[in-house]
């Protein structure tokens, strides 16, 4: 940028010979003040139909599946209205404009999340290091922000542009928002194409968020050698004073650590133990190593109950919202630092830090809401370490002793069962307990999501989560994991050497696992996914809960993912890129790969290079676990960006997929760019966002949803060699659908050629007229036309 | 008088209108009735264990007799295993959504008019049999899983493993007859 801010030229009274005005006030927007690093593009900071036609061509391919999650639509006092079978509610809308309404409506708390997180953070560095602090992320990243660059043409050099991006996606988010007001839009394809848009601009604040802390905070900036450091239930030294945060927010965590290093009192863990509970977590880890991170967000329960934190620090996003109850009930105070999550809790923020601290520690309040985040650091800090000792970390998770006992009054009602999530035989294992036998009890340990709907519903009030903690205590000091810390973007560079072969397909995909810990069985699913693709010779990215639950399966050597692979963006690397908000990063990877690799204008060009990334960066994502509304927007801005998405089982439950139908063969028709030809591409990729049952399934579908269209023959021959491989080993048998991914013999993979031969014969396959072609969905692109 | 069933997920409580519970016979009628079924076999399948055996067992001899079967997830093996080639393997989402279509058969041999989910997660196939509730009114759903679906056309109630298994086999033993 050359100029700050909008330029604004006021005239009280402007005469000439042509024209005669008053009260003029002439805006010259930033757009306008850009230097020209590159010629704009056609869509620079596109509005909420700017992009429509992108979307209505990827929805008239992958059509929008509805799994609504009731009859009704509850929105207006004309309600309840009953859409089911066919009808219309009060105003008009049917089920499928509903439907996608809810997901627009998701995908609007998504984005708008990450933006105010991303507005707090931005707006804290200002104040911090002032609107001039310069975003430079070192010297093998030229390209600092591909999503701001491609969707809004600016190319942000300080703190300050940053805010003023902030200012578009605030504004787009409420344009969004508003289509969902009852009498709004209508049709089931807008509402999808509204989602879409605003899930684009998640990405583009996500970027903004992480972006902003990298470089003021100096977290690494795309080091494939960032350290290694700790991650699971056990991992903290009880004998000292700890500090847990929790949340998405890093800025007030960061001022404990500062407090803490000023005060003499040493970095995390010397005296006192820092560690973090979801992405906060991550974030805690990319400033200072030493702290650690315990786990997904499905460990906030056991770890309060377990009583290891003296003062709970609450930031944002994915707390539980019973935080303070739970604290209270092992004396431990909460001290909360976001607006946007103050529990009731007076605001504190006018008295000094000893007068909070005696509060605390007096146990006068179960906790404070205090949003100076200095001062925050500061109670924070001195809290935990005179709290230690009177606490003597209190827990309520019963000792092993005690679990026969609490268990006995279970009637085996099966009520328990009937509200998890995941439908775990809690009644069976509370019910064992009874009798003495605990070994159910601990296995749920591993398969439980935390979330505590058992114990709410049990007519005996029996504690099922803590008893499942308490039969799984004697393993805990064992659960600790070498994790690398989150590195944030992909190294220009790593896209230079990486470019050609991804989209070649020599290197036969990117996969990324991404998002919470809804796991329909377990979290280590995850670390055998995330394994089996990085020996594949895969780039396995990771970010979030699934980058943490990925460290929990070693191999035959004891060691995790991120002990045994690389972490560098390349064949066979196993890359974290940080907390939710890094995923920006993997989408930025795809974007940098159409731009430094192939060449394509980036500045404003959103359109050409989706279309780019959809039919040529064999990149798919894996959100097994997903179950937030951000994960929701986050996937959704994957798929206008043309990178499919799998969600597990749960996933079901976000009420709509976009899928392909492999036999349309109309829908997966393209241009070739070349000659303006139709030609027929196979349904590669076949969908956009699909829900899978199983991990077995999942991974069968990961190496087929990385098939490109343009896949040179050794690309599509390397890709085939690990779909036909896996569906081998997993259904006994060559896949069925074969025949619309070879395109020529050459394809085939030299392992599998003879009975593959055999297949393609038996269903009378024949090599494809035009098996190479420079595929578009965009008829300007078509070259034969200039 | 109906049966009063409720949702074996308490919170699954989709609307007024719920599944019919059906149990007895009266499955294993609806089963032998229909013209063509299609039967979608899923990965609980795998794991879920009654009278001794895997629910894939069950399911096995449904398909042996007769009718038109999906295998989903990774069941496609253990089909095979006990000696069914399964019409088709998809995920249980390709198969729902093309149930839409009024014309589409996965053998091609004309629309089905009953669509049997076995061995699917519960929450999964709630989902899925939810979008055909609304947006396929032309099919009648039943789900032959321990668990009340409310949004199947006719399901199981929630049924003890004994009942469950009786059930099954009265409707294999009604189709073998």
């Amino acid at each position: 940028m050359v100029e700050k801010g909008p330029l604004k030229i006021s005239a009280k009274e402007l005469a000439s010979g042509l024209v005669s005005a008053k009260d003029i006030e002439v805006l010259i927007g930033r757009i306008a003040m850009e230097e020209e690093w590159e010629l704009l593009g056609p869509t620079p900071f596109p509005h909420i139909s700017t992009l429509r036609s992108w979307d209505h061509m990827l929805l008239s391919r992958y059509k929008p599946f509805y799994a609504p999650f009731c009859d009704y639509c509850c929105l207006c006092t004309y309600g309840k209205c009953d859409l089911s079978k066919g009808r219309l509610g009060a105003c008009g809308i049917n089920m499928k404009a509903q439907t996608a309404r809810i997901v627009l409506i998701a995908c609007c708390i998504g984005a708008s999340t990450h933006l105010a997180h991303a507005r707090h953070m931005v707006d804290h560095l200002i104040e911090k290091f002032g609107e001039d602090y310069p975003i430079n992320l070192g010297q093998e990243i030229a390209i600092e922000m591909p999503h701001a660059r491609l969707i809004t043409g600016i190319k942000p050099k300080t703190l300050g542009d940053l805010a003023y991006l902030l200012n578009y996606c605030e504004k787009e988010v409420t344009q969004c928002l508003s289509a969902s007001h009852t009498g709004q839009e209508g049709n089931y394809l807008d509402f999808e194409s509204k989602a879409l848009h605003v899930s684009m601009i998640d990405h583009l604040a996500m970027e903004i968020a992480d972006v902003a802390q990298i470089v003021t905070f100096n977290f690494p900036k795309g080091d494939p050698n960032a350290p290694l450091t700790w991650v699971g239930l056990g991992v903290l030294d009880l004998s000292k004073p700890v500090v847990i945060c929790i949340g998405h927010n890093v800025s007030a965590g960061i001022e404990v650590i500062d407090y803490l290093e000023k005060s003499g009192l040493g970095g995390p863990g010397e005296t006192v133990e820092v560690a973090g509970l979801c992405c906060t977590a991550h974030d805690i880890v990319r400033y200072r190593d030493q702290a650690k991170i315990i786990g997904p967000i499905s460990d906030q329960l056991r770890i309060i109950r377990s009583g290891a934190a003296d003062v709970i620090m609450t930031d944002e996003q994915c707390i539980r919202t019973n935080v303070v109850y739970e604290a209270q009930r092992v004396k431990t105070p909460v001290v909360a630092v976001s607006d946007k999550a103050s529990y009731g809790l007076p605001d504190v923020s006018e008295l000094p830090v000893e007068k909070i601290v005696e509060m605390l520690v007096s146990g006068s309040v179960p906790g404070v809401f205090l949003p100076d985040l200095e001062k925050a650091g500061a109670v924070t800090a001195i809290t935990a370490i005179r709290m230690a000792p009177i606490r003597q970390k209190f827990k309520i998770i019963p000792d092993p002793s005690q679990i026969q006992a609490q268990a006995s009054g279970c009637t085996f009602c099966g009520t328990c069962r009937r509200n998890c999530p995941i439908d775990l035989p809690i009644d069976q294992a509370v019910f064992n307990a009874k009798k003495g036998d605990f070994e159910l009890l601990s296995m749920l340990h591993d398969l439980c999501l935390g979330c505590a709907r058992c114990e709410q519903v049990c007519p005996r009030k029996i504690p099922a989560l803590s008893l499942i903690e308490a039969a799984f205590q004697h393993k805990i000091k064992t659960e600790k994991y070498r994790i690398r810390v989150g590195r944030g973007p992909i190294l220009d560079t790593e896209i230079r050497e990486v470019g050609s072969p991804i989209v070649l397909g020599e290197i036969p995909g990117v996969v990324a696992y991404v998002g919470c810990a809804n796991f329909p069985n377990g979290a280590k699913e995850v670390g055998i996914m995330a394994r089996e693709f990085a020996r594949r010779g895969y780039i396995v990215t990771l970010s979030g809960c699934s980058a943490m639950v990925a460290s929990y399966v070693r191999n035959e050597e004891g060691k995790t993912i991120y002990e045994e692979f690389p972490g560098t963006f390349d064949r066979g690397g196993v890359v974290n890129v940080g907390s939710c908000v890094a995923n920006a990063h993997i989408t930025g990877a795809a974007i940098k790969i159409a731009n430094i690799f192939a060449k394509r204008p980036l500045r404003a060009n959103y359109e050409e290079i989706a279309d780019y990334i959809l039919n040529r960066v064999g990149a798919v994502g894996v959100a097994w676990g997903a179950y937030s509304q951000k994960a929701a927007s986050i996937a959704t801005g994957c798929n206008r960006l043309g990178i499919p998405v799998i969600v597990g089982p749960q996933g079901s439950k976000y009420r709509r997929m976009y899928l392909g139908r492999a036999e349309d063969k109309e829908s997966f028709t393209v241009y070739d760019a070349r000659t303006g030809e139709r030609v027929w591409i196979g349904p590669a990729p076949e969908h956009l966002i699909i829900a899978l049952e199983t991990m077995e399934e999942c991974m069968v579908w990961t190496a087929k949803l990385c098939i490109r269209p343009n896949d040179t023959t050794k690309g599509r021959m390397i890709k085939l060699t690990h779909y036909v491989d896996l569906y081998k080993r997993i259904y006994g048998k060559l896949p069925p659908d074969l025949h619309h991914f070879v395109r020529t013999e050459a394809d085939i993979p030299i392992t599998f050629k003879e009975e593959i031969m055999r297949y393609l014969k038996e269903v009378g396959w024949e090599p494809w007229e035009k098996p190479s072609i420079d595929p578009t969905l965009l008829k300007r692109l078509i070259r034969a036309q200039a | 008088m109906a049966m009063t069933v409720k949702p074996w997920q308490w919170g699954n409580v989709p609307g007024h209108e719920m599944a019919t519970p059906v149990k007895g016979d009266v499955v294993a009628k609806l089963v032998k009735a229909a013209k063509r079924p299609l039967l979608i076999v899923g990965g609980a399948s795998l794991k879920e264990k009654l009278g001794g055996k895997l629910l894939i067992d069950f399911a096995a001899e449904l398909a042996k007799a007769g009718i038109p079967t999906v295998a989903t997830a990774h069941v496609y093996k253990a089909l095979k295993d006990r000696g069914v080639e399964p019409a088709a393997i998809m995920t249980v989402a390709d198969v729902t959504n093309r149930l839409q279509d009024p014309n589409w058969s996965v053998d091609g041999k004309g629309p089905h008019d009953l669509v049997i989910y076995m061995g699917v997660s519960y929450q999964l196939q709630s989902q899925m049999l939810s979008t055909l509730k609304h947006f396929a009114t032309h099919l009648r759903t039943l789900s032959l899983d321990r668990y009340f679906h409310p949004n199947a056309t006719y399901s199981m109630p929630n049924l003890k493993e004994d009942e469950w298994e009786q059930a099954l086999n009265n409707v294999i033993a009604l189709l073998k007859s």
